[in-house]
């Protein structure tokens, strides 16, 4: 149940790929199904009614054990958005020559093999 | 784009920088950090690129400095790291906080950890600036034609 957001993100996403004609909506399509993954593993993370994970002197260690969310998919996740954004980049210039080749951003016009 | 956009953009500019550098700045202590801090220093000259194109955007840093300094901020971080083999026992040791450890909530408190943010901050927003520039400076000669990069290739 925790997870439906993240699932039904991940299914529009899906479909933009597999039905859309547009490269750049494919492109899109691709950066939701990225974010969607992003959020799950946060989410897996999640403890309800949880502290912050950080470790000062008032706390005992394990009542903070207890409590305290999983930092390590958040550390993860973080790296993962910087190499989300390097793929966006490099599909983005690959999509723009194509356009330089092909003259369209439509994926069925790209038939022709151009050497 | 129109002397009002320009105008009001170079403002803008000035805000976005400074919330940016507060990001980085404060990246040990609040939300943020460098590579938040460093889109958002992109995103500033993401919006001159819009407002004034690329060719002028670009000599607001420069593609070759940004170049440079994306390296810098590479090797800024590698530098800090084994630093800490050096002076330290290991890889990546915070060994300013060892050996003068700092108040909690205090800016000057994390030793190494600002700095490390400043060049991360350094790398993300000169490779974002480069990135960008690039791609709105390609131009197109028409449908079927290779490719045209306005800027000079190096």
């Amino acid at each position: 149940m925790l997870y439906t957001l993240c699932f039904i993100l991940f299914a529009v996403g899906l479909f933009a790929v597999s039905t859309q004609k547009n490269i750049i909506k494919i492109i899109m399509g691709i950066e939701i199904m990225d974010l969607a993954v992003n959020l799950f593993l946060v989410m897996s993370g999640y403890r309800a009614d949880g502290r912050t994970p950080i470790l000062t002197r008032e706390v005992s260690r394990p009542e903070w054990l207890a409590a305290a969310v999983d930092p390590f998919p958040q550390a993860m996740v973080l790296t993962s958005i910087v190499i989300g954004l390097g793929v966006l980049a490099l599909l983005l210039v690959l999509a723009l020559r194509l356009y330089g080749r092909y003259g369209t951003y439509d994926i069925t016009k790209m038939r022709k093999l151009r050497g | 784009m129109s002397e009002i956009v320009r105008t009001v953009t170079r403002w803008i500019f000035a805000f976005i920088a400074t919330y940016g550098v507060y990001l980085v700045a404060y990246g040990h202590l609040t939300p943020g950090g460098g590579f938040a801090g460093g889109v958002m220093l992109a995103s500033g000259y993401v919006l001159l690129v819009l407002s004034r194109g690329a060719k002028e955007a670009e000599k607001s840093l420069g593609l070759r400095p940004a170049k440079a300094l994306d390296s810098v901020g590479a090797l800024l971080f590698l530098a800090i790291a084994v630093l800490g083999l050096v002076l330290g026992q290991g890889f990546f040791e915070n060994f300013i906080q060892k050996s003068t450890p700092g108040e909690p909530l205090e800016i000057l408190n994390a030793g190494i950890i600002p700095l490390c943010n400043i060049a991360i901050a350094l790398k993300v927003m000169t490779s974002l600036f480069v990135v960008f520039v690039v791609m709105a400076s390609v131009r197109f000669a028409g449908s079927g034609e290779e490719l045209e990069y306005t800027s000079e290739e190096e």
